[in-house]
């Protein structure tokens, strides 16, 4: 399921289908816009690459924050970290490690920028709702209403030896507790008084705060299972999805705005914002050469024979990552031995077995492989500045997405291409802002304001 | 005591109060105040100390920028990665005043219960232990970025915290790298001497903030007789412990939140500290202006101590001792 996305698509709707919406209730704007998403923790962000930064000083925050204002972009979207990522009871060595606390490091980026929105994921379990509903308020204030909150939720008990509350929350509970939670955090916001009894706490307490302008912070929101899409439907004003390639934003888009009418909201209330990743240069031919340098870095041996390993279960040190997958049976059945990647899987057995024959059906290395899995999640946007604003052009005209959330493979330098060379073709094209419509996040994003 | 404490000005973090700050803090910087300290209570309708010190603190390049905020009603390992990346944001200018709140609405706030005195204090010690595990539990060089190998961060140069407190465990390490500074400093202001108890207040902290009220007109004069007064009663009652050792005056009342009207202008009262500031350091009696660059270390006179890593903490451990590995 590789998404990499090149010219001349071969998917998707044809042009004369184009000038229909996906779904008779949403109108395209005919825009697309642009966020960053700085997750500080992941193998996509080039650290081998000579002009590579460090990953948490102020300078290369207050660079790439700065470069995406320039661009107009929406937001200035940073992960949560709760635990570092460890691989067989190890913290991962390869990947770039170590972040700031993300509200934090946004209150101080809300001094030195204007209209850029700022968006800290936080996670429901291993908050206090109260406490983290003021901090956001906190946030939103000092920037003068560009706070967003991107909800997630988190069951696992490794990741809860850091908290005081440890592994309390059950798998099948996690919705129902951040529903609760974001009821509480609105409460707070809105000035009222809470006093919320739920399974594991009780809370009471009084919204102090003034309200910003505004309102509240946009709620953003990244489940994609059947229970995080409705969720999102009945509460989140932006989704942050995994499908970028054009068919699948279709028929994501497709899929929420039918879920929002059914949660009796307007079609139009949500936004769909999937994350990307781009490999631009002045010419196709520069542009596959520059994502083969980018794999290549991105996933180097060692990455690759730990990727392995967290689905096998063992140690597989002894394969060559230049030779074929391992003939061995994974060890493990429940539990990945990468913790805090945020994937596990459970059919390891069957899913080595299908990626054996993958590889073999291809003829791929161990190596290889891996590379042809790095970006799969999200979506490459490999080509020329041209190629990839006409691609683009086409999802504004569908409407297929309402933004694409970029991470840049480096920092602090990965949004310079894109600012100069993208921004300007897509604004030729007339599918890209020219300047920001507000200086509140809500304004910039389009969301009808609040009551 | 070689170094005279570092004279500071306290301030609201009030919403009211904000665009006041955005002036003033620079303004600030400019005259070679010491520092700011930012206090504020959730429950009073403030916005979070730890917001706006990092919001003030780009706005700066020399001052210190020191947050009073509550070891008490908090997640650690939240609390110790926000303030190190205070640190990291105000390129080591970052200090903690430890504020020890316990009472019913912010107890009840976090679904917790308020605690008695012993409980309170053993609770601000075993946060203040917890933080200082996970503020070391990074070498300054764990990133070693090694091409040959494929390392980016070094896993024998992390270490858990394995921290075990009366009320929380902590595993760690942090996910935030070591800080400028390393340690923060941590100070006790007199306001919070009692609420956060002998054992933070006598060893676990740097330092005492002597708190300095003045009247929201004082002069310069008023401003540097009330300085050298506390001083003076100060040095009569210092003893050895290093937790009583003067690191930090903390002006209070020159800047009330929702008393705009009653507060100078921003410009005027950075005069007037600045006024102040050199009346005072004409005597030695408080540390000289800030060099843009300097960290809060350097001014308090404090050495930048190094992370020592304990063998049995090293984040590797499950490498290097196969039979954990498998717990």
């Amino acid at each position: 399921m590789s998404s990499t996305v090149t010219e001349n698509p071969t998917t998707g709707p044809s042009a004369e289908e184009s000038a229909h919406p996906i779904h008779p209730s949403h109108t395209p704007s005919g825009t697309i816009r642009l966020g960053v998403f700085y997750q500080g923790v992941n193998s996509t962000t080039v650290w081998k690459a000579p002009e590579s930064g460090d990953q948490v000083a102020w300078e290369s925050f207050e660079r790439l924050i700065t470069t995406a204002e320039r661009g107009l972009f929406s937001a200035f979207f940073l992960g949560e970290g709760l635990r570092l990522r460890e691989h067989r009871g190890v913290p991962l060595e390869f990947d770039v490690a170590g972040r700031p606390d993300a509200q934090t490091l946004l209150a101080a980026l809300a001094s030195i920028t204007e209209n850029i929105g700022l968006v800290a994921t936080q996670n429901t379990t291993y908050n206090d709702p109260v406490d983290l509903a003021r901090r956001f308020q906190s946030l939103d204030l000092l920037s003068d209403g560009r706070a967003a909150w991107n909800i997630v939720t988190t069951d696992n008990a490794w990741t809860g030896e850091n908290f005081r509350r440890g592994g309390y929350i059950d798998h099948s509970e996690r919705y129902v507790h951040a529903e609760a939670f974001v009821d509480v955090a609105k409460k707070i916001w809105r000035g009222e008084d809470v006093d919320h009894a739920g399974n594991h706490y009780h809370v009471r307490a009084g919204g102090k705060l003034p309200r910003s302008r505004q309102g509240e912070p946009v709620l953003f929101q990244a489940g994609i299972s059947p229970e995080g899409r409705d969720f999102a439907a009945r509460t989140a004003d932006v989704i942050f999805s995994p499908f970028g390639d054009l068919e699948r934003a279709i028929d994501f888009r497709h899929d929420i705005v039918e879920r929002t009418l059914a949660a009796g909201r307007s079609a139009d209330e949500v936004r769909i914002y999937p994350g990307a990743e781009f490999a631009l240069a002045p010419t196709e031919a520069e542009a596959q050469d520059k994502l083969h340098w980018l794999r290549e870095n991105q996933v180097g041996p060692e990455q690759a024979i730990a990727l392995l390993e967290q689905y096998w279960g063992r140690d597989l040190s002894e394969f060559d990552p230049d030779g074929p997958l391992p003939d061995v049976k994974p060890e493990v059945s429940e539990s990945g031995v990468t913790r805090g990647a945020g994937f596990q899987f459970k059919k390891a057995e069957e899913l080595t077995r299908e990626w054996r024959e993958e590889a073999a059906e291809k003829g791929l290395s161990i190596l290889e492989f891996a590379r042809s899995r790095q970006g799969s999640r999200g979506s490459t946007f490999a080509g020329s500045y041209d190629g990839v604003a006409d691609r683009l052009a086409e999802y504004a005209r569908y409407g297929a997405v309402d933004g694409l959330n970029i991470t840049p493979w480096l920092v602090p330098g990965g949004l310079d291409d894109i600012v100069d060379e993208l921004v300007p073709r897509l604004q030729e094209r007339g599918v890209y802002p020219t300047e920001y419509t507000g200086s509140t996040l809500r304004e910039n994003l389009g969301l009808p304001p609040l009551d | 005591m070689s170094t005279p404490p570092v004279l500071t000005l306290d301030l609201p973090s009030a919403p009211s109060a904000l665009p006041t700050l955005r002036e003033l803090a620079p303004a600030l910087d400019a005259a070679g105040l010491g520092g700011l300290s930012v206090s504020g209570d959730a429950e009073a309708g403030d916005l979070h100390p730890i917001h706006v010190a990092s919001h003030l603190a780009p706005l700066t390049r020399a001052l210190a920028v020191l947050v009073r905020t509550d070891a008490i009603d908090v997640e650690p390992f939240h609390l110790a990665t926000q303030l190190m990346s205070l640190d990291h944001i105000s390129h080591g200018r970052a200090g903690w005043l430890v504020e020890a709140r316990s009472d019913d609405a912010a107890a009840q706030a976090v679904g917790r219960e308020a605690l008695d005195d012993a409980a309170r204090e053993q609770e601000a010690a075993d946060v203040l232990a917890a933080s200082r595990l996970l503020w070391d539990s990074w070498t300054d060089d764990a990133v070693v970025r090694d091409i040959s190998t494929g390392v980016f961060v070094d896993a024998a140069r992390l270490q858990y915290a394995d921290f075990e407190g009366q009320s929380f465990s902590v595993k760690g390490p942090s996910i935030t790298p070591r800080s400028p500074q390393g340690q923060l400093p941590v100070l006790v202001a007199d306001a919070d001497r009692q609420s956060v108890g002998a054992a933070v207040a006598e060893q676990g902290a740097d330092g005492r903030a002597i708190d300095v009220r003045v009247d929201v007109e004082a002069t310069a004069q008023d401003i540097a007789g009330a300085v050298r007064e506390a001083l003076g009663a100060a040095t009569a009652q210092q003893a050895d412990a290093p937790g009583r050792t003067p690191r930090v005056v903390r002006l209070i009342g020159l800047v009330e939140a929702g008393a705009e009207a009653e507060t100078a202008a921003p410009a005027a009262l950075a005069a007037r500290l600045a006024d102040a500031a050199a009346q005072l350091r004409a005597d030695d009696l408080i540390a000289p202006a800030p060099a843009s660059g300097a960290s809060l270390r350097d001014q308090l006179g404090l050495p930048r101590p190094e992370v020592t890593i304990d063998p049995a903490r090293r984040s590797d451990r499950a490498r290097t001792s196969p039979e954990e590995t498998a717990a």
